[in-house]
């Protein structure tokens, strides 16, 4: 066997719990109390409806059941009057746009049906972001159809009409002596000419501070500094020989994922030429971390004597720095100085003086001018928070501006002192919100003034200084909102209001593409972009030195770290259903927010490190900024010792505001949990009031107090489910240096089983050779689909799942749900923290050779395999031998077909599947009063994202990948329309769609020359649980790290030399 | 049309006789089949043969371009009309142009003048009295129905009776039994109640009964899954339309094709109800005749926002208002039908599944498959159903019976799956070949997935 390593994916998996041991053969897990529960419900009793009337309804409606079923409804068809030429009902129609939402940026592909858009994903062809996405722009289509959405004008919370609004709020920005307009930062230049004209407008001052919730204002300020221009450069991972990066995410949320994560796959290649190096020194484990080549756990306030550590040894000073990061540290620096200039330093911290350090290096090492550039800018998060915070103070001191606009900007919510600065925005005269949702800022204006969603409107963007970009309009705006860019010109009396059919924004783009001298528009229109020469002559930065600003100080005891998450970030799409139910890269939580800490101190202080859906996490306080607030403690391998996180971005909309229905938590049989002025509760806490601010520069750290309170709370993740019972030859793993010198056989050797050869001895063969049955008639003939992920490439982003949810219109089932392991994602992706403590498989049950203690040192900071999970579609498919209906079945093409009508929901499959992937519904998702608040299909709006082309599931059917068949089959059609054979790359699945690193290939297995054939004879490739011999027709490639590590290199090199003898003796 | 064409050959002089009636007899008859293939396809959507419609008549449109010795330049006017009258070469292009002004005709530049000559002789062939006529080939149509519930009885009748016999049998038995028993002995039978000497006379006679109950008891069974197979058909469902919409009288006396106003047939799942705009192409210039008529084009008009009153010609008032159609043919949600599919690769005609519409006077009605069983391509291609039509194993039963060419070469992605089969696994091949020919089952048409997902 092939196995080195231990791998696990829980602390209770790890220790081998009670619970863990139960828990792990029940597949679906029963609520132990569930009747008592049931029958304790109040609300039961509200109910008037005795037994003798019950069964009187049952039997009529039975009745009526039946009858109505034999008379079938009669359905309208109704065509266009006039159809738009370019959609053909039942076709879809791809238009290419660009989504910017104040923190992430991408150029994108909207999928429309019936003019409806459906689905997002990457333009690989054209951008600045190759094709990249994140979890929350695949996501962000939902928000289309929120309806929850401001649907019309209003005025003091009542609705109004957009005449009213506009002349009072143009009359009061006449009269006003000092207007100031709040917004993110904008990048868009119609729309920054349009608040030049409504400048001009106004009577008296006029100030726009640009604020994001998230600052990156440290790396202007150390650029000023250093590069005597306050700017952000542009980053290039893909030259990058060796990465350092100091809490800083950047595979995720830092600064420009979508352009890194695609630049950092390209160099984790172990075939091509070389691959990097990554360096990760951070407290919370993050995704980017947990690909990591070497992981230092580093406190907050390490972080700079890390940086100055690095910097010394890179310049021939002496340096000392703590005992525990010493050896990460010093590998770093060899390995900065054997790539030299082809480096990047990156830190993450909000900190001009942490971020000159980093320009020290990075100059030190000559990165300027390989792998960072620092004439393309990047112009997003021009965050001017110095000003915000001094315009907050001097508004809570009682000195009010006349008029307030903000502009996608919600700082009530994400402010350190957004309580008070709500206050004094009552007092002000006129206060307008652009904002699309009556959020936390919104309900403090007097005027809510709804801009399109970004699918709707016109807009355009400067995201670097060489780039342009376009957003189109897909659909014509469903509500009766109105483009910011028009309200801006309106209100300065320019132009005059339309409504729906104006074309303002179209006419201020076109206009400002000319300017730009863009080029063709229609064109540029349908590539989404333009890539911009600058006429101008450029101006030159040198280095020059200037002494370190201050670095962020922290008093002893704990410390915490404020991190995002990828699927809610800074809480933009706190409503998204969609995102709330992703689980965790990390942690796999779903619906939450906590206190993340390292179990090693969890024992020691004696909270609880393992849950399961019936025994929650402990409760703890934590205090910073003289805030206090409860929240469960996460058990996360990796934390920093006396660090813990808490991610940003939860707790909105908790007062009453109406950000979104699935926003709250929801009751066990539907309806939300109420406080006790009857608003719904909001998921998690809201953090943002415990960051440091100091010198007018926000860092997302500060010293904490955390204690421990009575108490346990219930956490719905999806970790614990679907154990493979530690069966290891899931996951493969080798190092860099093992990988070119040796063998096949040693990282990725066939599974062997003992057989008699016709001479009657013992003799190994490979199991593919072994057989039960009839070989299934694919390979050669026809199609045969198949998948290849190479796991060296997945850094667990996330983009699968949501994608996969978005094409297969994937059910959501809320925390409770999702705490009994029910969740309905097709795609799930198994994150397995590997210990290089000595483990092989099979002996974890071994009392004799575990060792207990060895393994909890493992647990503090943890390797990490990312590993996508779907139907591998078994052309010995152990689920279709034991449907009694034929329901799942196999087909020619090496698909294993999920035939939801036949199903009569037995579930034996699920209980067959090796690979735990079939998932059973439960109830009926679209219709269940338990789902009404979190199912977006359970809203006459909502619904209209639902992909036409798969069906909607109904309760008591089983479901699961069926590797996106509908995108087979129109795939197939096209071809066989066109005349010509499948050409290779013209099917690909929603997941390999959206993956930024191209791990996910797809294609025609039969067709030799495509991709997939090629890649899964690759030497890496193998098929999960080869063993038991179901032949799937999906293939992993073994994850190789490049990094040193003598215990696995013993494992696997040494173990052939031990292997061999000991068999001749049979 | 064979009529027609040794009416044409009549009149031809005698001195060409022998080796004109050999051309004839070889090519005019394709001639002609290619002029009503290209009419319909390429004219009839703007052209009538004897009225006027959105463009003039084409009946003897050779002779009015004759009168005026422009008979030459009918060949360029079809070609392309705008050339030809930027030309000025001709008077008439310009005249009929006026005439239909705001009317442009199609370019139809890869037509040779053999098409276009074969297209006005079919034109010319035809019986303007003919016309009158037309309608009576219909007048049969509904009978059809009425015979095919009439011939589904006899068997229900046959059981019946056979029931019947068999209850008559046993009373006469009791009969004859009672009489036996009153006159043999009458103390015997007293002091039992009716239950007992029903038992005693079933037990006696239990051949008989046992026999009955058997047969009323599978009876009952056979009902009872021939009512369950009734329950939810569409087959024959027809439901009442916004606007009595004449099949026949567009796709038959018009000729219209059905992908002219269908036009998404050959592009998408949905075949597409045709949107108004469609109608409105020949509508604006064709408003009924009679007055039944005219109220049902009131109707397009209504939904199109079009007044025909205002200006020289009509004019769009901008208030639309869509026409709200009950659909006909529908599917469960949980099914993927893609038309064009079975149009476009499948080369099916409209026919073989919806029945000839052309023929269909109401509003559209899901035939039942005996009357598809009727249709030539279905017989010509061997497809014949015996399952209710938009039932699953309908859609079954065609795939199995239908073949696909998968060896001709003609299409390459079929050639590809050829090469595949042949190269790797011949037996296989030869086994799908033994009938003949391959069938779309056994490429895979009856596995589940490419119908569910």
């Amino acid at each position: 066997m092939a196995d080195t390593k231990k791998y696990w994916k829980g602390i209770d998996e790890l220790n081998d719990t009670k619970a863990f041991q139960d828990s792990k053969d029940v597949e679906f897990p029963e609520q132990n109390n569930s009747l008592e529960n049931f029958l304790a419900d109040d609300s039961l009793n509200e109910s008037s409806t005795g037994r003798r009337d019950f069964l009187k309804f049952l039997g009529f409606s039975v009745a009526a059941a039946t009858v109505a079923a034999c008379e079938a409804p009669v359905i309208k068809a109704v065509p266009y009057v006039m159809k738009p030429e370019n959609v053909v009902p039942g076709m879809a129609t791809w238009y290419a746009s660009t989504y910017y939402d104040g923190s992430a940026f991408a150029s994108i592909l909207v999928k429309t049906r019936e003019a409806r858009p459906i689905f997002i994903k990457g333009n690989k062809d054209f951008g600045i972001t190759s094709g990249s996405v994140t979890p929350p722009i695949i996501a962000s289509v939902l928000g289309l159809y929120d309806s929850e959405r401001l649907q019309e004008p209003m005025k003091s919370g009542k609705s109004s009409k957009w005449s009213t609004v506009d002349s009072e709020i143009s009359n009061a920005l006449k009269t006003s002596k000092r207007v100031v307009l709040v917004s993110n930062t904008v990048i868009s230049p119609s729309v920054l000419s349009s608040i030049e004209i409504l400048k001009s407008s106004a009577s008296g001052s006029f100030d726009h501070i640009q604020y994001d919730p998230i600052s990156y204002s440290g790396i202007r300020n150390a650029h000023a500094l250093n590069y005597g221009k306050a700017m952000i450069p542009s980053y290039d991972f893909s030259k990058a020989k060796t990465i350092v990066s100091v809490n800083a995410d950047f595979l995720s949320t830092w600064l420009m994922p979508t352009q890194f994560a695609t630049q950092y796959g390209e160099t984790r290649n172990p075939d091509s030429e070389w691959m990097s190096k990554h360096f990760q020194f951070e407290a919370v484990m993050s995704v980017t971390g947990s690909n990591a080549d070497y992981r230092g756990m580093t406190k907050p306030s390490e972080e700079e004597s890390v940086l100055r550590y690095i910097l010394d040894k890179l310049i021939g000073k002496p340096a000392s720095i703590s005992k525990g990061l010493k050896a990460n540290a010093d590998a770093a620096v060899t390995s900065l100085k054997i790539s030299g200039e082809e480096s990047l330093v990156v830190c993450g911290t909000n900190n001009t003086g942490l971020q000159q350090l980093v320009n020290e290096i990075n100059n030190a090492v000559g990165a300027y001018g390989t792998t960072i550039d620092l004439y393309n800018e990047l112009n997003l998060f021009q965050s001017e928070e110095g000003k915000m915070l001094d315009l907050v103070d001097s508004m809570i001191k009682g000195s009010v501006p006349d008029v307030v606009l903000f502009y996608n900007s919600n700082p009530v919510y994400s402010l350190p002192n957004g309580k008070a600065f709500a206050k004094a925005l009552k007092t002000v005269k006129t206060s307008v919100s652009l904002n699309s949702h009556g959020d936390e800022t919104a309900v403090a204006c007097t005027f809510m003034c709804p801009d399109h969603h970004a699918l709707e409107a016109w807009s355009d963007f400067q995201p670097t200084t060489k780039h342009y970009a376009l957003a189109q309009p897909m659909i014509t705006q469903i509500h009766n909102t109105a483009s910011a860019l028009e309200s801006f010109v309106v209100w300065a009396g320019v132009a005059e209001r339309v409504g729906k059919t104006s074309t303002l924004a179209y006419e201020k783009i076109k206009e400002t593409f000319s300017d730009i001298n863009g080029g063709n528009f229609d064109l540029a229109v349908h590539n989404s972009c333009v890539d911009l020469v600058s006429s101008t002559i450029e101006e030159t930065f040198s280095f020059s030195s200037a002494s370190i600003s201050k670095t962020p100080k922290f008093s002893k005891g704990v410390e915490f770290v404020a991190y995002q998450k990828t699927a809610i970030g800074a809480g933009n799409h706190a409503n998204n259903p969609w995102l709330n139910e992703l689980p965790d890269p990390i942690s796999k939580v779903t619906w939450d927010n906590y206190i993340t800490m390292n179990p090693v101190e969890m024992t020691k202080a004696g909270y609880a490190t393992t849950y399961d859906q019936e025994n929650g996490l402990s409760l703890a306080t934590i205090t910073a900024n003289g805030i206090k607030l409860t929240l469960p403690v996460y058990p996360l391998p990796g934390q920093a010792l006396g660090t813990v996180g808490v991610a940003l971005g939860y707790g909105r909309g908790g007062h009453g505001e109406k950000i979104g229905k699935a926003a709250y938590q929801t009751k066990e049989y539907g309806g939300y949990i109420t406080d006790k002025n009857g608003n719904p509760k909001s998921i998690g806490e809201n953090i943002f009031p415990m960051i440091m601010s100091s010198a007018n520069e926000l860092t997302y750290a500060n010293s904490a107090k955390v204690n421990k309170v009575d108490g346990e709370y219930i956490i719905a993740a999806t970790q614990i489910h679907h154990t493979v019972m530690g069966r290891h030859s899931i996951v493969r793993e080798t190092t860099k240096g093992i990988y070119d010198s040796n063998g096949k056989e040693s990282y990725n050797p066939a599974h062997m089983l003992q057989t008699i050869d016709a001479d009657g001895s013992h003799v190994e063969k490979p199991v593919s050779e072994f057989d039960l049955w009839d070989a299934h008639p694919v390979e050669n003939i026809g199609h045969r689909w198949g998948m290849t992920i190479d796991l060296s490439s997945c850094i667990g982003c996330s983009n699968c799942l949501v994608a996969c949810q978005s094409e297969n219109n994937v059910p959501v089932v809320g925390k409770d749900e999702v705490r009994r392991g029910r969740e309905m994602h097709w795609l799930r992706i198994d994150r397995y923290f590997a210990s290089a403590e000595e483990a092989a498989v099979g002996t974890r049950k071994d009392k004799d050779t575990f060792s207990f203690s060895a393994a909890e040192i493992a647990a503090l900071n943890p390797k990490v395999v990312h590993m996508p999970m779907m139907c591998q579609h078994c052309n010995h498919a152990p689920c279709e031998t034991v449907c009694p209906v034929a329901a799942t079945t196999h087909s020619n093409e090496g698909l294993n077909q999920m035939t939801y009508n036949r199903c009569i929901g037995t579930r034996y499959c699920a209980n067959n599947c090796p690979y735990k992937v079939r998932r059973f519904n439960w109830f009926n998702y679209p219709a269940y009063k338990k789902f009404t608040e979190i199912n977006p299909a359970q809203d006459d709006l909502g619904r209209m994202v639902l992909n036409p082309d798969v069906t909607v599931r109904t309760r008591g059917v089983m479901e699961k990948c069926s590797f996106c068949v509908q995108r087979i089959q129109s795939t197939k059609l096209e071809a066989k329309k066109e005349g010509v054979p499948v050409a290779d790359g013209k099917f690909a699945t929603a997941c390999s769609d959206v993956c930024p690193t191209n791990a996910i290939v797809v294609g025609d297995w039969n067709d030799i020359e495509s991709n997939v054939r090629k890649s899964s004879e690759e030497k890496r490739s193998y098929q999960a649980l080869e063993e038991i011999g179901v032949k799937p027709n999906v293939w992993y490639k073994v994850k190789v790290r490049n990094e040193e590590n003598d215990l696995l290199s013993k494992l696997q090199v040494d173990k052939k030399a031990h292997h061999e003898p000991s068999h001749k003796q049979h | 049309m064979k009529i027609t064409n040794i009416q044409k050959v009549t009149k031809i002089s005698f001195g060409l006789q022998a080796l004109v009636l050999f051309f004839f007899l070889t090519l005019v008859p394709t001639y002609f089949s290619q002029g009503e293939g290209l009419f319909k396809a390429k004219c009839a959507t703007c052209h009538a043969v004897f009225s006027n419609g959105t463009g003039p008549k084409l009946y003897e449109a050779r002779k009015r371009w004759e009168s005026v010795d422009e008979g030459e330049l009918i060949y360029e006017w079809v070609r392309n009309n705008a050339a030809l009258r930027a030309s000025g070469k001709s008077n008439r292009a310009n005249e009929i142009f006026q005439e239909y002004k705001g009317s442009v005709m199609t370019v139809f530049a890869d037509l040779t003048d053999e098409q276009i000559t074969s297209v006005f002789d079919w034109i010319d062939s035809q019986d303007p009295n003919a016309q009158a006529a037309g309608g009576g080939n219909q007048a049969s149509a509904g009978g059809g129905d009425v015979m095919d519930e009439e011939q589904g009885l006899p068997w229900m009748w046959i059981i019946m009776g056979i029931m019947f016999s068999i209850i008559i049998m046993a009373v006469g038995g009791v009969r004859r039994q009672l009489k036996i028993a009153t006159k043999e002995s009458t103390e015997d039978a007293e002091g039992l109640t009716y239950v007992e000497e029903f038992k005693t006379w079933a037990w006696k006679y239990r051949l008989y009964v046992g026999l009955a109950t058997l047969v009323i008891v599978l009876s009952l069974i056979v009902g009872f899954f021939q009512t369950l197979y009734q329950i939810n058909l569409q087959e024959s469902y027809q439901p009442s339309q916004p606007i009595a919409f004449p099949h026949d009288v567009h796709a038959g006396v018009n000729g219209i094709d059905c992908k002219y106003c269908h036009n998404s047939v050959t592009k998408s799942k949905s075949a597409g109800l045709p949107t108004v705009n469609v109608c409105m192409n020949c509508h604006k210039k064709i408003n009924g005749e009679g007055k039944e008529f005219q109220g049902e084009i009131n109707k397009i008009y209504a939904a199109a926002g079009w007044d025909p009153t205002k200006g020289p010609a009509g004019e769009y008032t901008g208030e639309t208002n869509p026409i709200v159609w009950n659909k006909v043919h529908n599917l469960p949600d949980h099914v993927y039908f893609n038309h064009s599919q079975h149009v476009e690769v499948g080369g099916l005609d409209c026919k073989q599944c919806h029945g000839d519409m052309a023929k269909l006077k109401e509003t559209a009605k899901v035939q039942p498959h005996q009357e598809l069983n009727k249709i030539e391509e279905n017989i010509e291609s061997k497809i014949q159903f015996d399952r209710a039509t938009l039932t699953m194993g309908w859609c079954i039963q065609c795939h199995d019976q239908s073949g696909i060419s998968i060896g001709d070469g003609k299409n390459q992605y079929y050639t590809e799956i050829h090469d595949r089969l042949k190269k790797n696994d011949y037996d296989l091949l030869n086994s799908y070949n033994e009938d003949g020919r391959v069938s779309v089952k056994e490429l895979g048409g009856w596995e589940c997935s490419k119908c569910h997902y």
